[in-house]
């Protein structure tokens, strides 16, 4: 009888021993260590179709853009993240909101060296989020800043995740608010001690409500098809109101007077949007891993919205995986819209109409972007930088053409660092 | 209305996809490809350059499993 009590306490404690390993072993860390991504871009970009002098001129912008990201561990369920990042650019057709402050003649052509040539944008993302035992539910939240000379920014929402079947299925459910704040700057014909020719007029009056708001529901699903492809399906529904036209970009009528100073048209108002927009974007990923070398990647977006622009996105990435460290990543990407009801080109516009705008990023075009990225990945992090061992380093080039003219070249950059 | 029934298409196109695959389960030990950092379901880190430009320069934005609008002047 002893023997079996014996025996039974010491299959129960081999048992209960069993639970506290299988316990041990897979509630693994969600995130090991701390991870430090620095990224970088430089991006350049030139065209004929200004918007802040009406859709002509020149559209000459560069922007660099220095990025941290930082994923702290807080615990085995927990993890912080943070974004933060600048971008400082200097642009002519932002000069050119006061062109009269250079040294040169003033035209839409050539770049004013007054105070908005230049600018800095930036921006603070915190995402915190925890995951369950399980590992099948994530729940967090997050709040972002961003900051410029004429804008203000700040976000908050929450995001849920749930997997199921075998973790074959994730479903998500994201929601945004971002409360933003112009501090418009008008072309300067429109200022205080701006003297105008005579017989000049304008339709311009300021806005009296520089607020823009914006609320976004996503919901997204991820399903393993196969053992090599899976793909998600993401639909966004965002509501924005508010300010939603550019202060700063001109427009010009048909049927009014034109008055020139130099070479340079004098505005006859300001871009007027509705103040409210709604957009329907729905988006899918398809993945396929054709072998160890290569991969294919693909997206595709329809969006459509109620200012009357309807956008295809087609984009597929072919990483080629060289060696066990070098991969190449060739990609092409293809966009056409349609334009906005309220888009009309350069002094096309009439003064009757009650919304207009000649940004021609509202017009109908389409887009090529051919690119090449290069990544070397070292998953033991060998090489260290006092306590961070490199992880990957990757690098990349695209080239950007609208139909419209506007070109863009764009350099890439980004190491990661993992903190040992 | 062309339109219309490309959207109705690709809809279906999509939920047949995942009805098809909905009674199929792969296996953790079988997941040695989709678990590939190629694989992934979102875009690279690296491209949030690209995607950030893109946002200034076309009217649509979202459904990329990033921002769907706020934070800038922009669309």
């Amino acid at each position: 009888m002893n023997k079996l009590i014996i025996a039974l306490l010491f299959f129960t404690s081999l048992f209960f021993a069993q639970e506290k390993q299988i316990d041990t072993v897979f509630k693994k860390r969600v995130l090991e260590k701390t991870e430090v991504d620095f990224l970088m871009s430089y991006y350049t970009q030139d065209g004929d179709h200004a918007a802040v002098t009406g859709g002509i001129g020149t559209e000459k912008l560069t922007d660099i853009t220095p990025t941290f990201i930082v994923a702290i561990p807080l615990n085995d369920d927990d993890v912080l993240t943070a974004d933060v990042g600048i971008s400082a650019y200097t642009s002519a057709s932002s000069s050119n909101i006061n062109p009269f402050d250079g040294n040169e003649s003033a035209s839409p052509w050539v770049e004013s060296s007054g105070a908005s040539a230049a600018d800095t944008w930036v921006n603070g993302s915190f995402d915190y989020s925890h995951s369950s035992d399980d590992r099948n539910t994530i729940w967090g939240a997050n709040l972002s800043v961003a900051s410029e000379y004429d804008y203000f920014s700040i976000g908050f929402g929450g995001h849920l995740t749930k997997l199921f079947n075998q973790k074959n299925t994730e479903v998500s459910l994201k929601a945004n608010v971002y409360i933003d704040t112009w501090n418009p700057q008008y072309p300067v014909e429109f200022r205080a001690g701006f003297i105008p020719d005579a017989g000049y007029t304008t339709n311009y009056t300021e806005f009296d409500k520089l607020g823009r708001n914006t609320y976004s529901l996503s919901a997204s699903i991820s399903q393993i098809l196969t053992k090599k492809m899976q793909a998600s399906l993401f639909l966004d529904v965002v509501q924005q109101d508010g300010l939603l036209s550019a202060p700063h970009q001109r427009v010009y009528f048909a049927d009014k007077p034109d008055f020139f100073i130099d070479s340079f048209h004098i505005a006859d108002d300001v871009e007027r949007l509705p103040d409210t927009r709604f957009k329907l974007p729905i988006g899918m990923r398809l993945n396929y891993f054709i072998n160890e070398y290569l991969t294919f990647r693909s997206y595709y977006r329809l969006y459509t919205d109620n200012w009357g622009i309807t956008a295809h996105t087609a984009e597929i990435e072919l990483p080629v995986k060289i060696t066990r460290s070098f991969a190449v990543i060739p990609t092409y990407r293809y966009y056409t819209q349609t334009a906005a009801d309220y888009f009309s080109e350069y002094n096309t516009h009439l003064s009757t109409q009650e919304f207009y705008t000649s940004d021609y990023d509202l017009s109908k075009f389409n887009s090529n972007q051919y690119g090449v990225g290069l990544r070397y990945t070292d998953v033991f992090t060998k090489l260290k930088i006092f306590k961070l061992g490199l992880k990957s380093i990757d690098l990349k080039y695209s080239n950007y053409n609208r139909s419209d003219g506007l070109k863009a070249n764009i350099i890439s950059g980004g190491v990661k660092f993992v903190l040992d | 209305m062309k339109l219309n029934k490309l959207k109705v298409g690709f809809l279906l196109a999509i939920v047949i996809i995942f009805l098809l695959s909905s009674c199929v389960a792969v296996k953790e030990y079988e997941k040695v490809y989709v678990n590939d950092a190629d694989m992934k379901l979102t875009a690279n880190k690296i491209n949030k350059f690209e995607t950030s430009f893109q946002v200034y320069r076309e009217a649509a934005s979202g459904a990329n499993g990033g921002k769907a609008g706020g934070g800038c002047g922009c669309n």
